[in-house]
């Protein structure tokens, strides 16, 4: 981050921090200081308060500290100067950032809790290796957006309760639900990169890939360290009854 | 008779670990994936070591402590591979190595270069052990006489040391995370009366934060972001022949050797400092000591030798104020920690008494774990750098899942990954400006520690704070305390400065008279 910037930013934080501090000190004087709690009489000494108080003094005061530092420095003028809510393009580097954070909170919030373990990680794998290891910003978007647009999809199916009347037709519909997605990803993909040999080969190891990764690593979790895994449905169903059967 | 004695011990303890095969075989394997966690540029030794923890909480201690510590001495000396080959620095410990590798495998001396650096590697590491198995002991003996107040006080010490030492910008930044380590801390019901703090009414918060996931995201979550955001390329690595031992050249260079162990196991002794920082000040005390500074930069053997032996004999004297002392002397080290609670054990001035052997078991590995990363480094170096070859946005998703599920086979919580996202994403904002993370991991680490015995003390000295400056050690804490924030102020930088420059107008004079 350049000097400008890391002040400008220095200048969010201390705000932040200020806040922070007051909501800390603002919950802790709620906590017991001298009443009883669970039939124990307290002293201020010993109440629970007591820590979480004196760490909020100190941020407090560190943030006020780096609050004039900012000031000092320019921060302020410079966050001031150019604070305006319009649209700019995004770089490169925040695309990049999105999808991260996309392919991030989508597996640990959506899917992981709701779609079959093996499936989660294929879906992330080949989501995240494929959209970075292209190494193009048209690509990028477009993946990104498609992967967007699919996890919203899924959002609304769980949310209104849509997978759950699904789901007592057949069990695991959400999880053949979620294997469409998959393969129209791959299908969109593809079309993309039919044309260039290099994307397509890069396609095709990340495929792979996302396709080794579970295969070694849920049989591994599951039987050897016997960790059972955080939504056993179609395949993970599929993996016991081939190891309960060659057993 | 007792150094006997105590020889006797130690020996046992390598005999009983090298007797069991299972042993050797983590040994060798944890070292050969510590080798390669160190070699992939965007890898590090704290996150070797994170993800080892979670697959290792199932297995007994004593084999898990080998995976673990083969994994953080093999990851320390691996990144010298990408250093010397690609001069790209494998982990950031071994950045100062690739001013003066690179240009040796320029030359075309690149097997000469990784020969050295194996060597030189495993002998800090055993220079490190050494100071552990001497310096622990006496230090946990000298703990015993802490009180509630030092402990407190240690907790402080801790994290206001790391954060003006790991700040790259401005030291109360460093203040700052160890002071949101210690918040976080403060989540879930009080150590001393269970009353449910900062939990948002959530039953999974009232445990506290788990200290592991937590760890996991804030070293792990980071490195994959920035990789990817920043497109952290990997290189085509510098062709050899074969590493040679080049023993002669290693007994030339014994000065630069010992005093790089000592400057590595001083700064891994310092709470939160690792190993990179390590590398860095043993490099430049090597150049200032150098008879030819001017060939620095441009393949001096000296130099490589230097900052590989600092940065492996660091992770001795990290290992000292964690066992001594239960604060971690550097982020796999804090790692470490968190892996050893996992186990039930808690490192600190009791470990001594509650697990007699731990120290002695703990040297055994560091000195199994050099001879094993000795032998793994010269015999399958060539293959190891093929890993070089995979890129980044290949394998940092890979290492996402691996975070992922480590983070949730540990109490099989899938709220643990709520937590951990979070807190990597709050680590990554931290990270970019430029906030270090060694202080809040430290923070999160001792919190509880500094809040009950802060409320222990308290109770017994009736609420008063008296105690704390007319004990010595709790003085000598305070006023160590105050020190450091008081450099950071402007006119006492400035006072410095002048009696610095009237002490030395004073030499100055008296020479020319």
């Amino acid at each position: 981050m350049k000097k400008k910037e890391l002040r400008k930013a220095d200048f969010i934080t201390s705000v932040l921090l200020l806040l922070f501090s007051a909501w800390i000190i603002i919950e802790t004087l709620k906590m017991p200081m001298k009443d009883t709690f669970g039939g124990v009489q307290n002293v201020w000494y010993v109440s629970p308060a007591l820590f979480p108080l004196i760490i909020s003094i100190f941020i407090m005061i560190l943030g006020v500290v780096l609050l004039i530092h900012s000031i000092k420095t320019g921060g302020a003028k410079y966050f001031l100067d150019n604070f305006s809510i319009r649209y700019r393009d995004i770089s490169e580097k925040n695309i990049r950032f999105i999808s991260i954070l996309l392919a991030l909170l989508s597996f640990v919030y959506l899917n992981i809790p709701r779609i079959d373990f093996f499936i989660s990680i294929i879906l992330f794998l080949t989501f995240f290796i494929s959209v970075f290891y292209f190494d193009d910003k048209d690509l990028l978007k477009k993946l990104t957006l498609f992967y967007f647009t699919g996890s919203i999809i899924f959002i609304i199916l769980f949310a209104f309760g849509i997978s759950k009347v699904l789901n007592s037709y057949y069990k695991y519909s959400t999880d053949i639900l979620s294997l469409f997605f998959y393969i129209s990803y791959i299908i969109y993909n593809w079309i993309k990169v039919k044309n260039n040999y290099i994307y397509k080969k890069r396609l095709i190891v990340s495929l792979i890939t996302a396709l080794i990764v579970p295969l070694i690593l849920c049989p591994t979790f599951r039987y050897f360290l016997l960790v059972p895994l955080p939504k056993e449905g179609l395949i993970i169903q599929m993996m016991h009854n081939i190891y309960y059967f060659l057993k | 008779m007792f150094i006997f004695e105590q020889l006797f011990v130690f020996f046992q303890q390598i005999f009983y670990l090298i007797a069991n095969p299972i042993n050797v075989f983590i040994l060798f394997g944890a070292v050969l994936l510590g080798i390669i966690f160190g070699a992939m540029p965007g890898l590090t030794a704290t996150l070797g070591v994170a993800l080892l923890a979670t697959l290792t909480y199932g297995m007994d201690t004593s084999t898990s402590l080998v995976a673990l510590l083969s994994i953080y001495v093999g990851a320390i000396y691996g990144g010298s591979y990408a250093s010397i080959l690609i001069n790209i620095p494998g982990t950031a410990a071994a950045a100062a190595t690739a001013l003066d590798g690179y240009p040796l495998a320029c030359q075309g001396k690149a097997g000469k270069a990784l020969g050295l650096t194996t060597t030189a590697s495993a002998i800090g590491t055993l220079i490190g052990m050494l100071f552990v198995i001497t310096m622990a002991p006496l230090i946990s003996a000298f703990a015993l006489n802490f009180t509630s107040f030092e402990f407190f006080l240690l907790a402080f010490f801790g994290i206001i040391i790391s954060g003006t030492l790991t700040s790259h910008d401005l030291a109360y930044k460093g203040w700052i995370a160890g002071f949101l380590g210690l918040f976080m801390a403060c989540v879930g019901r009080d150590q001393l009366q269970f009353y449910p703090r900062f939990t948002f009414g959530l039953n999974e918060l009232d445990g506290g934060l788990e200290v592991v996931p937590v760890l996991i995201g804030a070293f792990g979550i980071p490195q994959i972001i920035q990789v990817l955001k920043d497109k952290v390329a990997g290189g085509e690595a510098k062709r050899f022949q074969r590493i040679l031992p080049e023993f002669t050249e290693i007994f030339h260079h014994f000065p630069d050797i010992i005093r790089s162990s000592l400057i590595g196991v001083g700064i891994g002794a310092i709470p939160g400092i690792g190993e990179d920082i390590a590398g860095w000040v043993s490099y430049g005390a090597a150049k200032n000591s150098s008879k030819h500074p001017e060939r620095f930069g441009k393949g001096e053997i000296s130099a490589v030798i230097s900052a590989e032996t600092a940065n492996n004999s660091c992770i001795g004297g990290a290992m000292i104020p964690l066992l001594s002392l239960g604060v971690p002397g550097s982020p796999p080290a804090a790692m470490l920690l968190g892996a050893l609670m996992l186990h039930g054990i808690q490192p600190g001035p009791m470990l001594t008494f509650d697990h007699p052997l731990f120290i002695f078991q703990v040297a055994a590995i560091l000195l199994l774990a050099s001879f094993a990363m000795w032998i793994t480094g010269m015999l399958l170096a060539k293959q190891v750098i093929k890993v070089l070859r995979i890129p980044p946005p290949v394998f940092m998703p890979i290492i996402a899942v691996l975070c992922i599920i480590g983070s949730y086979s540990l109490g099989l919580r899938i709220f643990n990954l709520y937590l951990m996202v979070p807190v990597g994403i709050l680590a990554y904002f931290l990270t970019e400006m430029e906030y270090p993370i060694a202080p809040l991991v430290i923070g999160v680490i001792l919190g509880p520690m500094a809040d009950a015995n802060l409320r222990r003390a308290l109770m017994v000295s009736k609420g008063s704070f008296l105690p704390m400056f007319t004990r010595p050690v709790s003085l000598i804490l305070i006023l160590v305390i105050l020190l450091m924030v008081v450099s950071q102020i402007s006119w006492f930088k400035i006072f410095t400065k002048r009696i610095s420059n009237k002490m030395f107008s004073r030499k100055v004079n008296k020479n020319i008279s």
